[in-house]
C-alpha cells in the first residue's frame, strides 16, 4: 500500500509539469479541505518562480507590474502601463534589484504591451499558456507589486477563479488594486494565462488580457507597433513632434543651428547656436524644408539621430522629441 | 451600405465568443466553495466573538481564556459596558475592559463566562502565499459564518501612515518651541499640555526647534510614550505623551483606490507586525480569529487597509500580547 501511494505521488508530482490541465479544476467546486489543499499546494508549488519573474514597473509618473516571459528579459505588461512605444523606465524585482526597460509595442484596443529589460542578462522567467487552455472555472493566482513597490512586503498574491469569459477578455475574483495593473495572472499549472488589465465595477470582478491576445499580435508588438484605437493607451500625434531649433540652410551643405529653445530635446542635448547638422535619420540635410518634412513624419516620444558636425569629424546624437503643444 | 454592415457583423462573429459567466455561488466567496471549508466552521463558532451594540455588530473578538478574555480590535469598540458579547449561542453582558495596546491597537476584554473554547495559537513558521485562510464573515445571533482567502504577502512591520505625532502643533516662529493648538484626543492633550507651554526636550534630548522635534519622532512608533521636558509660565516640568499616528489623529484624503470600495478601518496603519491576507472583510469584521486549514489560530484580524488589503496580527506576536496582557491564572 505504501508502495502504490509513493507511486501515486509521483505521478501527480510529474504531470502538472506536462502542462496538463489539472484534475481540480474539473470539479465544479472543491468538495472538502483535501480539494483545498490541493490548489494550495499547486499554487505553492508554482509561486517560488511566478514570484521571481514578476516585476514593478517604475514610470516616471506612476507605477504597474509587469512579467517576464523570455530568458533575455521580455516584459509582458498592460498598455495603459507603459502608455506607449519606445518608453524608458525601471524595472524592479522583488528583491530590490532594479534594471533598465523599454516598451516595445501595444494593443490599445485590449490593453496588451510588451516591453524588455535592455541590460544584457539572464532573468527569471515564465511560461505563457500558448494553447489557450484556461476555462471558466478555473483556478488562477494573481501576483502583482499593488501600490507599489514595497520591499518588506514583496508582491502580493491573491487566489480565485475565472468567473467570466468574453472574446477578447476575462475575469477573475482576484481582487485587483493600482499598481496591479500589468502583472500576471497564472494558471494552476504556473502558465502565464494573462495579465491585469482593468478592476471592475463590482469587487470580485477583475478584468484581465488574456495571453492568446498576445499571442495573437505577438510580431507586431515585438517590432513596436502602437495597435488599436482603443482606450487603453493615446497614439503619439504625428507631426506634434518638437525638436526646439530652428535651422537653415548652410552653403556647402548641411543646416546651422539658428537658434536653440530655451526647453526642448535640443536644449537637453546640448545643442548650440552655431552648431551644423549633416544629416537626420541619415538623409542630407540642405534646407530647414529638409528637416521640417522627417520633423513632419514623428510624433511625440519618437526618436530622431542628428548627425552634427564636430571638430572636423561628425557625431551622432539621438533625441527624443517632446510634444510641440507641452 | 447594407452590404458592408453586414460584412462587418459576419467579420466579428466570425472570432466571436459569447461571454460566459460563473455562477456566482462557484465563485470564490460563493456558497458553493464555503461548503468546503465547513469542518472550520466549529472553530469560528466558538473561539471568536461578536461585539453588538445594540443590533449594531461593531467588531469581532478572539477568545483567549476559558473564564472569557477576549483580544479584539480597540479603535473600534467605544464605550465596553454597553456592548453585548455572543459567543457561539451565548450572549455575555456587560463586559469589562481589561487592558489596551495602543503600539498594537488591541484591546482585551473579559466577560463573565467558563468553559469557553479559546483559540489554539499556530506554532509554525512563517505562513507562505497562497495559504488558504477562514474567518469570520457575515454573523447570526446563531451561526457564525466562514469567509476565505489567502496569505498574500510576506509578514513586516507597516509603519504609521505620516509617521507618528504628539498631537499638538508647534509655533515654529520666535523664541523656543510653543506649542500652539493641542489636538483634542491626542496624547499630548491627554498629558496636559497646553497652548504656550514651551517644550525644551524629547527623552532627554534638547530640541532647539520643529526639526528638531521631527528628526526624533522619525525613529519612534504609535503608541510609545515619550518624555517631554517643558517649560510652563518659568516653572520647568516633565509630561509622558503616548504618540499616536498622524493619519489616526487627523484624518487622510482618500485616494483613488480607497474611493473604489468598502469601508476600510479607520485605524489601519502603525502595527508593529502583520501578515497580509485577501479577505474582504470589512471594518466591523476585524478583531476576530484567523484559522488555517487545520483549524489552528494563526493571527487576529487587525484592519482592512484597502480594497483587497486585509492585515491580520501573526500568531507569534499575538502570543507575545496575550502573555503579557491576560492576567495570570486565567483559564486557558
Amino acid at each position: 500500500m505504501r508502495g502504490l501511494r509513493i507511486f501515486i505521488g509521483m505521478l501527480l508530482a510529474v504531470l502538472p509539469c506536462s502542462g496538463q490541465r489539472v484534475a481540480i479544476n474539473d470539479k465544479r467546486a472543491p468538495e472538502s479541505l483535501a480539494d483545498l489543499r490541493e490548489i494550495q499546494r499547486l499554487v505553492q508549488a508554482a509561486m517560488p518562480a511566478a514570484r521571481a519573474a514578476t516585476v514593478c514597473i517604475k514610470l516616471e509618473d506612476g507605477f504597474g507590474s509587469g512579467v517576464i516571459v523570455s530568458k533575455e528579459g521580455l516584459i509582458m505588461t498592460a498598455a495603459h502601463v507603459t502608455g506607449g512605444t519606445d518608453t524608458e523606465f525601471t524595472v524592479v524585482f522583488e528583491d530590490g534589484r532594479e534594471v533598465k526597460a523599454k516598451s516595445l509595442g501595444l494593443n490599445s484596443d485590449t490593453d496588451a504591451a510588451l516591453a524588455r529589460i535592455v541590460e544584457e542578462g539572464e532573468y527569471p522567467f515564465v511560461e505563457v499558456d500558448r494553447e489557450d487552455s484556461v476555462q471558466l472555472g478555473d483556478w488562477v493566482f494573481a501576483l502583482g507589486h499593488s501600490g507599489g513597490f514595497d520591499k518588506d512586503r514583496g508582491v502580493v498574491a491573491r487566489v480565485g477563479r475565472i468567473v467570466r469569459t468574453a472574446s477578447r477578455t476575462m475575469q477573475s475574483d482576484c481582487n485587483l488594486i493600482g499598481g496591479d495593473s500589468g502583472g500576471p495572472l497564472f494558471d494552476l499549472n504556473g502558465k502565464l494565462v494573462g495579465i491585469h488589465s482593468r478592476v471592475g465595477d463590482k469587487l470580485p470582478e477583475n478584468l484581465h488580457v488574456p495571453s492568446a491576445e498576445f499571442l495573437k499580435n505577438w510580431e507586431k508588438m515585438m517590432s513596436g507597433e502602437f495597435m488599436g484605437e482603443g482606450p487603453f493607451a493615446q497614439k503619439p500625434e504625428v507631426g506634434k513632434g518638437y525638436l526646439g531649433i530652428l535651422v537653415e540652410g548652410r552653403e556647402g551643405g548641411g543646416v546651422e543651428v539658428k537658434r536653440v529653445g530655451s526647453e526642448g530635446p535640443a536644449k537637453e542635448a546640448g545643442l548650440k547656436p552655431g552648431d551644423v547638422i549633416l544629416k537626420a535619420d541619415d538623409q542630407v540635410l540642405s534646407s530647414r524644408e529638409d528637416l521640417q518634412r522627417i520633423l513632419a513624419e514623428k510624433a511625440p516620444g519618437n526618436r530622431i539621430a542628428l548627425e552634427i558636425e564636430r571638430d572636423g569629424g561628425s557625431e551622432i546624437l539621438t533625441l527624443k522629441l517632446a510634444h510641440r503643444d507641452e | 451600405m447594407n452590404k458592408l454592415i453586414s460584412l462587418t457583423v459576419l467579420a466579428l462573429s466570425s472570432q466571436f465568443v459569447p461571454a460566459a459567466n460563473l455562477d456566482s455561488n462557484y465563485r470564490t466567496s460563493g456558497k458553493q466553495v464555503h461548503q468546503a471549508f465547513r469542518e472550520l466552521q466549529p472553530f469560528l463558532q466558538s473561539s471568536s466573538a461578536v461585539f453588538n451594540r445594540g443590533r449594531k455588530e461593531v467588531t469581532f473578538g478572539t477568545v483567549v481564556s476559558a473564564d472569557g478574555h477576549i483580544l479584539t480590535k480597540a479603535s473600534e469598540l467605544g464605550e465596553v459596558q454597553e456592548l453585548v458579547v455572543t459567543i457561539d449561542q451565548t450572549r455575555y453582558e456587560s463586559p469589562v475592559l481589561v487592558a489596551t495596546d495602543p503600539a498594537w491597537d488591541v484591546a482585551l476584554v473579559k466577560v463573565d463566562a467558563e468553559g469557553l473554547k479559546p483559540v489554539a495559537l499556530a506554532e509554525r513558521p512563517a505562513l507562505e502565499r497562497g495559504e488558504w485562510l477562514v474567518a469570520n464573515g457575515a454573523v447570526t445571533r446563531r451561526e457564525r459564518r466562514v469567509q476565505v482567502g489567502v496569505v498574500a504577502a510576506s509578514a513586516r512591520e507597516v509603519r504609521a501612515a505620516g509617521g507618528a505625532v504628539l498631537g499638538v502643533e508647534l509655533d515654529a516662529e520666535g523664541e523656543g518651541l510653543v506649542v500652539g493648538d493641542v489636538s483634542e484626543g491626542g496624547g499630548a492633550s491627554k498629558a496636559g499640555l497646553k497652548k504656550g507651554d514651551v517644550i525644551r526636550s524629547l527623552d532627554g534630548e534638547e530640541t532647539k526647534d520643529r526639526k528638531s522635534v521631527l528628526k526624533l519622532l522619525e525613529d519612534l512608533r504609535v503608541g510609545q510614550k515619550v518624555t517631554l521636558g517643558i517649560e510652563r509660565e518659568g516653572k520647568v516640568m516633565e509630561l509622558e505623551v503616548e504618540l499616536a499616528g498622524r493619519t489616526d489623529l487627523y484624518g487622510e484624503e482618500k485616494t483613488r483606490n480607497d474611493g473604489m470600495s468598502g469601508e476600510y478601518s479607520a485605524r489601519r496603519t502603525g502595527f508593529p507586525a502583520v501578515f497580509q491576507h485577501d479577505i474582504m472583510a470589512n471594518r466591523h469584521f476585524m478583531g476576530g480569529p484567523v484559522f488555517d486549514l487545520e483549524g489552528r489560530c494563526v493571527g487576529m484580524n487587525i484592519a482592512r487597509f484597502s480594497r483587497c488589503e486585509t492585515y491580520a496580527i501573526p500568531a507569534p506576536e499575538l502570543r507575545e500580547i496575550i502573555g503579557r496582557l491576560v492576567p495570570a491564572g486565567a483559564g486557558s
